[in-house]
């Protein structure tokens, strides 16, 4: 125990500490005597009553302790029974209605850490349970009340992406009625759902579906598309974040463009197309990014833009500006949505399967720009080596997913995308062999396995093995050595063009955005939710949400619910105008502070500032209470509420003290 | 030394909230039994765990002491176990110098779901420090 | 014009502060000519009092400066802590300078303010032992000497009626007198973590004893310099090729003598031996807190972890105050042995916190007091 603080209170008030060991049924008493436990919490000092429940959680055991607070007049309540992250929040609420601070409220833990792992020890897991009752006691008898603050929360949000999930969660947001900045890095909305043609489990064609929803945002009258623009700096926190958003230059009025393309026309430079129709085809240096862009305006490529002059003599409404300067804005929000979507899988660095070595390996991606009716070559599926009809078509799937040489997550739509590509090709060509090459088919969701089932009925082959060698002959055909190990046959598979199901990435362009918000990233590259089951779309960081492919790789419907469930999590802050901060945060004893400045760079949610008087700050909307600055504070001037020193320290002493046996 | 069949240890762990002691509940969960050795003391993250505590554990009596916490790159609190690790190097290295033996101190990472992992580890330490017996730090007269 | 990175010999232009001072009154005179030209508002010197004792003062007046002119190899003080929160000029063997650049990096002294005149130390001596060694090993009265000097591994003193005698400094420490146990295996001989380093070493021929050989470090050396020589307080030269030969020869036999007694004094125990070790050497401690307060590199205040988590009630275990300390110092502790020198209870504290600092210091790559850019490893967030 330390010299600093004493064992009682500030007001040195006479502690009255209530005990409450719960049965929970049997899966406490059937290992620990419970009441042997009350009995002996109740010799110890400052506890005023220790009783046994059943079911300390149920409506009655909580109105017993509401009762005995009341009654017993009690300023500190314990509960030994399971584990706190279950009902914590409930016994604190129920202390809070009975007058008590939740704070003043400890947690044993004798289920899940004594009475299930000690079924057949019952002196063992008594004597134990005594003494964690007896560290809480400890602990209960030093607790301190605390408060949690409101802070007000402008009503404005911002969706950084403007794919599927962004769109969703801007509409929805802006349908709720607040104000939406939906920051878009590329010259249109859309993602890359505009790339694609069909979708399943559907097939129905992509831009068709999406095209009317590019239109709706446009047009909500709660949504301000910034496209072609970046967030460069986030500051503040919870409904109160200031953003700093950079507009790039398109080199075009957009207020004075309308899409018409007669600059287009008259562009003498031709460079293949990578951001829209990847690489295949071409644009010209100034473009509109794709017939159903929103905005449908031209921007200018200036790294291959020769200054001709061209396009602004062919511009009839003067809105080439080749001098145009990037513009910023500062936005203040109260809540970030963060959509950025994905990366398809590059087999290219390790030349899977033999792309980039043989001309007729293409990615679905590829795929899809081929066959889609607006693409380059206006849906002809024709193969690169020489631009003629493939007749046998193989896909390989987990291309870059399930792999211990690049990712070893699943993807999730991979599977669906090609049995609708060998679909659309079977429809198309009637004529043609289809191949699949897989490991698995993972089908699960409405309509999918259906989706399956057709596949299979329209002579699709299935075979299930993974190319383990990829060759070409000199007609530039490729030769895909397999074993089907359904059938246990190898066979060298001719084909005409192979497509891998490339999976999904996380973009690396996105590590910035990533950064300035500080979000976690996850194992898988992408960012990490705050609970994988409990709270998909949350983040750590209150205020900031995320959703669609940034959580992960999924599927457009999948996208499209975590669009809104975004909205729905941030206009939680937006309706209530206001937001709780973390009860448990740092405070810091001046007197002992020494302004070494060590704790400032150890926050990583900057909730520490030495300010002007070269005093310690402490940003408390900030502060979630992690405790790691009261751990490099050399003097112990900061300590972290409710997990202060004495208070650990008295646990600690309470496991090894004297038990009149 | 105390008689070794008897005698059974007692091993502070202190584990953070999201997961080490989620993982203490997961092995409860999956009913993984375990020797009554080990008392859980809760902090919100490992990087609150200060090596001063960890040594007013062995003063205290502890017989081994366990720093536990999320997989890096997992932490609730961004890199509070990256916190963790750097001190507790400091730790390690002072514990190697003092003479305590390498088995009471231990330095893990556990996630909420990895609860049979949990349960392995607090039978091995159980076991390792059963051999070697009570801590030479600990007082007259605690047990 | 005086460059960095220039080694010069000079000596004081004041014909008194040369022949009192140790080897040419150039520190002094420095110091004096920063003070006189407002380049600092003090300057942190030594008053003598007698051969083995004198008192930091921190002064304004040039005279007093003046006066403190000479070294004591008997005063083995740390200067760094007066020179926090204050804009001054100090000397300061390579410990003390070791200090201060501690100190900047927790805040506590601003380097911008701070002028630091470096001298060589080949090691200090305890006062009150040494006055013994006279009796015992000199057959000599202390109150009859009048100066001391450290030549060629030799200490030698000189008494009121003229004479002089020499001792090997190695066969003083074989029989337990010599230097302060930490200066025999400190291995910084010369300061080149300061403005200016100065010293005797390398300076020879007919200005051998009145000339210091000085290296200028950096900015702030190179304008303590300037200045000196425009107030007219110094003169200096550039020094020879053999003189700069002979300082690194010096200093080579010196950090290798170092690196020989850190090796033997540091022989790691057999693991069994060393808890009961550490227990017995700190039961001693009676709790007076005069390491922490004399530890030049704690900037801690009164209270602080090591004071905060400690109980005079669990005393008996294993002191959590110098638990609390050798952690904390486990990436900075300089070797100065203040600590030491202040125990009422003889606990051998430096030997002790270095038998931690060193493998630590090693392990993570980290020399404390040398580069003020360079944080604590214990201050950064991760592993790097």
């Amino acid at each position: 125990m330390t010299q600093q603080e004493s064992t009682t209170n500030e007001e040195a008030e006479e502690l009255r500490i209530g005990a409450f060991i719960c049965e929970c049924g049997v899966n406490i008493a059937g290992a620990v005597d419970c009441n042997a436990v009350a009995d002996y919490i109740s010799t110890l000092p400052n506890v005023t009553t220790a009783v046994v429940n059943k079911y300390t959680c149920s409506d009655a055991g909580q109105d017993e302790i509401k009762k005995a607070i009341k009654e017993l007049d009690l300023n500190r309540v314990l509960v030994a029974s399971c584990t706190p992250k279950t009902h914590e929040p409930i016994f604190r609420a129920c202390v809070e209605e009975a007058g008590l601070n939740p704070y003043l409220f400890e947690f044993v833990n004798i289920r899940e850490h004594c009475s299930w792992i000690h079924m057949w020890e019952k002196e063992d897991a008594t004597r134990k349970a005594k003494e964690l009752v007896r560290m809480g006691v400890a602990r209960a008898a030093l607790l301190e009340p605390l408060q949690s603050s409101e802070v007000p929360v402008t009503n404005k949000a911002l969706v950084i992406g403007a794919g599927v999930t962004g769109m969703q969660a801007a509409m929805d947001i802006g349908d709720m009625g607040f104000q939406v900045y939906l920051v878009e890095a590329g010259p249109s909305i859309g993602g890359k759902m505009a790339q694609l043609d069909k979708t399943f489990p559907t097939n129905d064609c992509s831009i068709c579906i999406l095209g009317p929803k590019m239109v709706e945002v446009n047009r909500n009258p709660n949504i301000e598309i910034m496209s072609y623009s970046e967030v460069e700096e986030v500051d503040g926190y919870v409904g109160n974040f200031d953003v700093k958003v950079k507009h790039k230059a398109r080199y075009v009025d957009i207020d004075l463009c309308t899409g018409c393309n007669s600059c287009v026309e008259k562009c003498p430079v031709e460079v293949p197309y990578w951001e829209f129709n990847e690489g295949i085809g071409t644009r010209k240096a100034v473009y509109v990014p794709f017939p159903q862009a929103v905005p449908l305006r031209a921007l200018i490529d200036k790294s291959i833009c020769i200054d001709c002059g061209a396009c602004s003599k062919a511009c009839e409404r003067g809105a080439i500006n080749m001098d145009q300067e990037d513009t910023f804005s500062d936005l203040e929000v109260g809540v970030i949505v963060v959509c950025v979507g994905y990366d398809v899988y590059d087999p290219e660095p390790n030349h899977d399967f033999g792309f980039g070595l043989y001309d007729n390996v293409i990615t679905t991606m590829e795929f899809e720009r081929l066959i889609n009716a607006s693409g380059p070559t206006m849906g002809k599926v024709v193969r690169p080596s020489d631009v003629v009809q493939p007749k046998r078509i193989g896909f390989v799937q987990c291309v870059g997913s399930r792999d211990v040489n690049s990712n070893i997550y699943c993807s999730s739509f991979c599977c669906m995308a090609s049995l609708k590509n060998a679909q659309l090709i079977k429809e198309k060509y009637p004529d043609s062999e289809v191949y699949i090459m897989y490991m698995d088919m993972r089908t699960p969701f409405r309509m999918y396995e259906e989706f399956y089932n057709r596949a299979r009925d329209m002579d699709i082959h299935f075979i299930r093995g993974r190319p383990a060698e990829v060759t070409e002959n000199e007609d530039q055909n490729i030769i895909a050595r397999i074993e089907d190990t359904l059938t246990n046959k190898i066979e060298n598979l001719e084909l005409d063009m192979m497509v891998l199901s490339v999976g999904a990435v996380s973009p690396e362009s996105t590590e910035k955005i990533r950064q300035i918000l500080k979000v976690s990233r996850a194992a898988d590259g992408f960012m990490m939710e705050a609970h994988p089951k409990l709270k998909p779309v949350d983040t750590t960081l209150d205020g900031i949400f995320i959703g669609g492919m940034t959580q992960g790789p999924k599927d457009i419907p999948y996208s499209i619910s975590q669009g809104s469930a975004c909205a729905a999590r941030a206009t939680r802050f937006l309706a209530q105008g206001k937001a709780l901060t973390e009860g448990i945060t740092i405070a810091v004893d001046e007197d002992i502070c020494v302004r070494c400045e060590v704790c400032v760079p150890m926050c990583p949610f900057q909730a520490l500032k030495m300010d002007d008087d070269g005093k310690l700050e402490i940003i408390t909307a900030l502060c979630k209470g992690c405790g790691t600055c009261a751990v490099a504070c050399p003097t112990g001037a900061l300590q972290q509420s409710h997990y202060k020193n004495n208070q650990i320290l008295a646990q600690v002493k309470e496991v090894f003290a004297y038990e009149e046996v | 030394m105390a008689d070794n069949n008897d005698w059974e240890p007692k091993i502070v762990a202190f584990c953070c909230n999201w997961c080490s002691y989620g993982g203490a509940d997961t092995a409860g969960m999956g009913r993984f039994q375990q020797p009554a050795s080990t008392r859980v003391i809760r902090v919100m993250c490992s990087g609150r765990i200060d090596p001063l505590h960890v040594y007013n554990a062995f003063l205290e009596g502890a017989d081994a002491v366990l720093v536990t916490g999320c997989h890096l790159g997992d932490c609730h609190y961004v890199n509070g176990n990256e916190k963790t690790e750097l001190k507790y190097q400091f730790l390690e290295e002072m514990v190697k110098q003092l003479g305590l033996e390498p088995e009471r101190l231990h330095l893990n990472w556990i996630s909420a779901s990895e609860g049979e992992r949990f349960a392995n580890f607090i039978n091995d330490v159980t076991a390792k420090v059963k051999e070697i017996g009570p801590s030479p730090l600990k007082p007259e007269g605690v047990s | 014009m005086v460059e960095v990175g220039d080694k010069l010999v000079g000596y004081a232009t004041d014909d008194e502060v040369r022949k009192r001072g140790a080897s040419g009154g150039l520190v002094t005179a420095v110091l004096a000519a920063a003070l006189e030209k407002g380049m600092v508002e003090s300057v942190v010197v030594l008053k003598h009092i007698d051969e083995y004792e004198a008192v930091p003062i921190i002064t304004d007046d040039v005279e007093e400066v003046l006066a403190s002119t000479g070294s004591m190899h008997s005063v083995p003080v740390n200067l760094a802590k007066y020179a926090v929160d204050r804009k001054v000029a100090m000397p300061g063997k390579p410990c003390d300078i070791k200090a201060v650049i501690e100190q900047s990096k927790r805040n506590k002294i601003d380097l911008d303010n701070t002028y630091l005149v470096g001298l060589n130390c080949g090691g200090t001596m305890p006062p009150v032992l040494t006055k013994q060694m006279l009796i015992e090993m000199y057959d000599i009265d202390p109150e009859d000497v009048v100066g001391e000097d450290i030549e060629k591994g030799k200490l030698i003193y000189r008494t009121k009626d003229g004479n002089e005698k020499a001792i090997s400094i190695e066969e003083l420490e074989e029989a337990g007198f010599g230097r302060r146990k930490n200066c025999q295996y400190c291995q910084l001989k010369i300061p080149t973590n300061s403005d200016l380093a100065c010293g005797n070493w390398g300076v020879i021929g007919d200005l051998a004893g009145s000339a210091t050989f000085c290296e200028v470090m950096n900015e702030k050396g190179k304008r303590l310099i300037e200045n000196a020589v425009e107030a007219g307080r110094i003169e200096v030269e550039p020094a020879s090729d053999k003189a700069i030969a002979i300082r690194e020869k010096v200093n080579g036999v010196m950090v290798k003598m170092g690196e020989t007694t850190q090796e033997k004094v540091f022989t790691q125990m057999p693991d069994e031996e060393r808890l009961p070790y550490y227990r017995e050497a700190l039961a001693d401690c009676i709790d007076c807190g005069g390491c922490k307060l004399a530890c030049p590199v704690c900037s801690c205040g009164d209270d602080a972890k090591c004071t905060l988590f400690h109980n005079l009630g669990d005393n008996y275990k294993m002191s959590m105050f110098h638990l609390v300390r050798l952690l904390h110092l486990s990436d900075s502790c300089i070797g100065c042995g203040q600590c030491t020198d202040v125990c009422p209870v003889d606990i051998p504290i430096t030997r002790i916190q270095m038998s931690f600092s060193i493998p630590a210091q090693t392990r993570l790559n980290y020399k404390p007091g040398m580069n003020a850019d360079e944080k604590p490893p214990f201050f950064e967030v991760m592993i790097q």
